[in-house]
């Protein structure tokens, strides 16, 4: 007797929404770094250039090779603030 | 849990717009990001070696941003010198070598091919050696 094919057709659903999702996830790691593929085992190091990156070309995957930053470079680096802390957790 | 451990981070970032006073020499900043650095790292060693030699050690005796700047203008021309001659002389291999890096996660193992047209261009035009310190 052949097999039965639409018994398989379940599973092949299954597998094509598994298919499905992975794509979605890749087309939104590839667009949201402009078009670039997803940095991975970033550290500490890596994760202040690409802010350095950030603060001269304006995306976080963006590079240039110019010798001479834009004069706004010199003053545009960002401070993260605190509240104040409360006086019981010294 | 963690919606009850106090946060003392601000929603807002702090942006310093004013500029340094007007007494220090005014240096124009590296304009090269994180890839094209990474590819001429080894040749800023090289060719920047006393300058840089010279803002650590003044770093060592004193991490307070004022006590080396000085040490750190020079480090800064010296790294835009280099950077231009790079581009005049090299411009396709270095190209072609940084954006190799920026597509594979900026290791320099993956970029070997490219690597190696850059290293014989800047051994011929510009006589620098990549040099892996400790090998």
């Amino acid at each position: 007797m052949p097999v039965p094919f639409e018994a398989l057709l379940p599973f092949g659903i299954i597998t094509g929404m598994f298919f499905a999702s992975a794509s979605g996830f890749q087309a939104v790691k590839y667009y949201s770094n402009d078009k670039k593929f997803h940095r991975y085992n970033l550290d500490k190091w890596e994760l202040q250039m690409m802010e350095r990156d950030r603060r001269l070309t304006g995306s976080l995957r963006g590079q240039s090779d110019n010798a001479v930053a834009p004069t706004e470079f010199a003053t545009n680096s960002v401070w993260y603030l605190e509240t104040p802390r409360d006086k019981g957790q010294y | 849990m963690s919606t009850k451990t106090p946060s003392n981070l601000a929603s807002n970032a702090f942006v310093d717009s004013t500029p340094l006073p007007a007494d220090i020499p005014k240096v124009d900043e590296v304009g090269a990001t994180s890839a094209p650095l990474k590819s001429a790292s080894f040749f800023i060693g090289a060719y920047c070696k006393d300058y840089n030699d010279d803002f650590m050690l003044c770093k060592n005796e004193n991490n307070d941003p004022k006590h080396c700047l000085k040490e750190g203008r020079k480090v800064t021309r010296c790294a835009i010198d280099l950077i231009t001659k790079l581009r005049e002389n090299c411009g396709k291999e270095f190209e072609a070598h940084w954006q190799c890096l920026e597509n594979n996660n900026q290791e320099l193992y993956k970029c070997r091919q490219p690597e190696r047209g850059l290293n014989t261009c800047v051994f011929e035009k510009l006589g620098l050696k990549k040099n892996i310190p400790g090998a």
